[in-house]
């Protein structure tokens, strides 16, 4: 890797700097890098570019923007999933991804009568209620299909920066001087 | 300053030529301390690993964010990783057939498999056969150490003469106070951080400073210690203090990397062989490091039957090689070491060598490990993030049973490794229901307020639990595979069941709301501290070795690692492999000049 320290030390005066939740995502909020707006009409490299922004919002929608803290979209979890699936040399995944985002839609069809992104902020919080209600035993393909997306959800948004720092205040991976933080039993 | 130093030159080209005093086989924790503890009697030593030298700083990069990494610390595609279900479903070889270009075992799928694709075997070139098993291995110079999880216990008369006290099984051939100077030995040379307890059946070490229990933890200590007893901090063999002697080795610095990953630390805190024992005896100028270097047979003396040799591949380029030594010293795991004396088969040796006694592979014996429970600490829920995870270890529940109780259902006992507090991936989100603002507060509420722990549990060795050669099935390099033939008793599943009962009785006694078991027994093999296939003993028609690890039919041949244990304990072995190690190559570099070897 190109990335690999060669000297951790180094690293350890550069990471301690860095580290303040400020300072590594000041400038994805400030930047207009990432928009908070839900991406239309952009193919993502796996998915199409309808079927990328029905992910981006179903995305944002798990792990929504709050006071504390942004959410997914900001987080770019969508790009990460699709970034996953389109090098992925398993098929079955990749197609598993592709008829579960179909299912979302089938199911807010059934439910609202026009596919997920058509449909009223309400209407496609009540579909992923309906998907989310079997999800200690799910049995339809839209619930089988919550659990696959709210695992890679949480995993692309809780290894970002914006959820490591901002959302969870992450204090660790630094070089600690003297004694170990953490609570003191005294 | 810097952290790491450069490391001394591991050569490929040696001197195959000369006999060496003595020739080791791998240079894992026993290999390594068998280098140090000859080469510092002066010794010539040459050490074959099969694996390669891997630039191991850059393969660890413990410090990396997961945001840094492109696939946040997963392997490329194309890698696989073992999981629990494919253990069970499926029989070994694991790999056989499987559409993925690298297969894996169950380690890299504790997340950041990246940082250990190249240190674990592809399954696919290193297969087994019988029954399930779970083995990890690790391939390269250090071997399992390079991201060995670093719980360093002793063992206590309670597991050396454990026959004495409960009749099961043998007692090993020495006692506490044989080896007690041996331990002292390894936790100054290595450094181990944690607190004096004075239990009978885990006795101290010379520790360096300890890390500290969190809010909850201390929470739990003193209910525990109501009820007569004990947690401590995680006794982890980490120099945290730092080490004089080392100039390899760093200071611990607290950045928890190493639980966030499936081990391995990039300063070497933590200990490891090579920085920890093979760089330095490299610089005494006597140990001679072959990697690439897949030994197949222990070479004999057609005349007199003892140890001549090793024969080994080139792994790389499969040409064949003889090493020559006056003395051969097996230190390639419990199992590699078994499936070496069996594949050394000669007219003097017909059942493989140093197995008159028919013991070599049995009497296989580890540890039994799945069941635990999780709980809640409603006093840290919503209260600000704090930095919990920069330690080596959470803590430890040190065995209580069967030491003055006598339990109905099962001998021997077990211990908890427990964790609690902060870590940089929120692992209950996926046990956090719904989704939406509701879900990622809670989420975020919850963060550091769980508590969990796993047990331990010692699983008694068999002369039915063992390993043989599979007549057909060979790895990539030729060599004919091991086969198993072992499984969890009625013992291991009653302990089993008494793990989960207690561990939900703990928490609750403590005011700790359990929110989740694990009842499941993880598939044999699981643990990683697989032991016991050519033990100790003072009967040579019972043991393969003697009490220094020395075989009993061939006087130059010694196996220095845990294939020498004679029970598993519950306390992990890594400790005990050194401690014993140590005090063999003391009597064999004694031996070895009054000639008698």
């Amino acid at each position: 890797m190109t990335d690999a320290p060669k000297h951790p030390e180094s690293l350890s005066r550069r990471d301690m700097i860095a580290a303040t939740a400020a300072a590594l995502v000041t400038p994805l909020l400030q930047g207009g890098a990432v928009s908070m707006q839900p991406v239309a009409g952009v193919p993502g490299k796996f998915l199409t570019a309808a079927e990328y922004a029905l992910l981006d919002e179903l995305t944002e929608l798990i792990i929504p923007a709050d006071d504390h803290s942004p959410g997914a979209r900001v987080a770019a979890v969508a790009a990460y999933i699709d970034g996953r699936l389109a090098e992925s040399l398993e098929p079955d995944w990749q197609a598993r991804w592709r008829s579960g985002l179909q299912a979302v839609d089938g199911l807010s069809r059934e439910l609202n009568a026009k596919p997920f992104l058509e449909a009223t902020p309400d209407q496609r919080v009540a579909v992923l209620t309906r998907m989310a209600a079997g999800e200690a035993d799910p049995k339809t393909a839209p619930e089988r299909f919550f659990g696959e997306l709210k695992g890679w959800t949480a995993r692309g948004y809780y290894t970002s920066k914006i959820g490591i720092h901002l959302d969870q205040e992450y204090k660790g991976n630094v070089y600690q001087r003297g004694e170990f933080a953490g609570y003191d039993a005294k | 300053m810097t952290l790491v130093k450069v490391a001394p030159p591991i050569e490929q080209d040696v001197d195959l030529s000369k006999t060496y005093d003595a020739v080791i086989v791998g240079s894992g924790a026993a290999g390594g301390m068998a280098a140090h503890v000859l080469t510092t009697h002066g010794l010539q030593v040459l050490m074959l690993e099969a694996g390669k030298k891997l630039p191991i700083e850059q393969e660890l990069r413990s410090m990396q964010w997961p945001y840094d990494h492109p696939r946040r610390g997963d392997a490329p595609p194309g890698s696989h990783h073992l999981s629990f279900n494919e253990y069970t479903i499926r029989k070994p070889p694991y790999a056989k057939g499987a559409a993925f270009k690298h297969v894996y075992s169950y380690v890299g799928g504790w997340g950041g498999s990246d940082y250990v694709k190249n240190i674990l075997v592809d399954e696919k070139d290193h297969p087994y056969t019988g029954s399930n098993y779970a083995w990890v291995r690790a391939r390269c110079l250090g071997g399992k150490t390079n991201i060995w999880g670093r719980l360093a216990l002793r063992l206590s008369d309670y597991d050396f003469k454990a026959k004495t006290h409960d009749g099961y099984g043998e007692d090993w051939p020495i006692a506490y106070a044989d080896l007690e100077p041996y331990y002292d030995k390894v936790d100054l040379y290595l450094g181990i951080s944690g607190v004096k307890e004075n239990l009978p059946h885990l006795p101290d070490s010379q520790f360096q400073r300890p890390s500290k229990l969190n809010w909850g933890e201390v929470k739990l200590r003193e209910s525990l210690k109501k009820a007569g007893q004990v947690l401590t901090p995680y006794r982890a063999g980490v120099t945290t203090d730092g080490l004089k002697h080392n100039k390899y080795r760093s200071k611990c610095y607290g950045r928890g990397a190493c639980d966030r990953r499936p081990g391995g630390c990039d300063i070497h805190a933590v200990f490891d062989s090579p920085t920890g024992l093979i760089y330095p005896a490299v610089d005494t100028g006597h140990l001679t490091v072959r990697p690439n270097s897949t030994a197949h047979e222990v070479l004999v003396d057609k005349n007199t039957g003892r140890a001549r040799g090793v024969a080994f591949l080139d792994s790389v380029t499969r040409k064949s090689y003889e090493a020559k030594g006056k003395v051969v010293i097996l230190a390639a795991s419990t199992l590699e070491s078994a499936r070496l004396l069996l594949l050394s088969r000669s007219p003097q040796h017909p059942n493989g060598l140093g197995n008159s006694s028919g013991h070599v592979g049995h009497n296989f014996c580890e540890h039994v490990m799945g069941p635990g429970v999780t709980g809640l600490i409603k006093e840290l829920v919503g209260k600000p993030h704090t930095l919990d995870d920069g330690r080596p270890g959470g803590f430890y529940i040190p065995r209580f049973r069967n030491l003055k109780d006598r339990q109905p259902g099962f001998i021997r006992g077990y211990g908890y490794e427990g964790n609690s507090g902060h870590s940089m991936f929120p692992a209950h989100v996926m046990d956090t229901p719904g989704f939406g603002g509701q879900f990622k507060r809670s989420v975020r509420d919850h963060a550091g307020a769980f508590v969990s722990m796993g047990a331990f549990g010692e699983v008694l060795p068999r002369y039915e639990s063992y390993v043989d050669l599979d007549p057909e099935t060979k790895d990539a390099w030729g060599i004919p595979v091991l086969r198993f033939h072992y499984h969890f008793s009625d013992n291991e599943r009653k302990m089993a069941e008494d793990m989960v009962a207690t561990g939900r009785e703990m928490l609750e006694a403590a005011g700790i709301e359990v929110v989740g078991t694990d009842e499941k027994v993880l598939t044999e093999g699981w643990s990683i501290h697989e032991l016991g296939t050519a033990r100790m003993g003072n009967d040579p028609k019972t043991s393969v070795l003697n009490q220094f690890q020395q075989s009993h039919d061939v006087r130059n041949l010694f196996v220095v690692d845990g294939s020498s244990h004679v029970s598993a304990s519950c306390q992990n072995p890594t400790w005990t492999i050194m401690a014993l190690a140590w005090r063999s190559c003391d009597h064999l570099a004694d031996e070895f000049r009054k000639g008698n070897v």
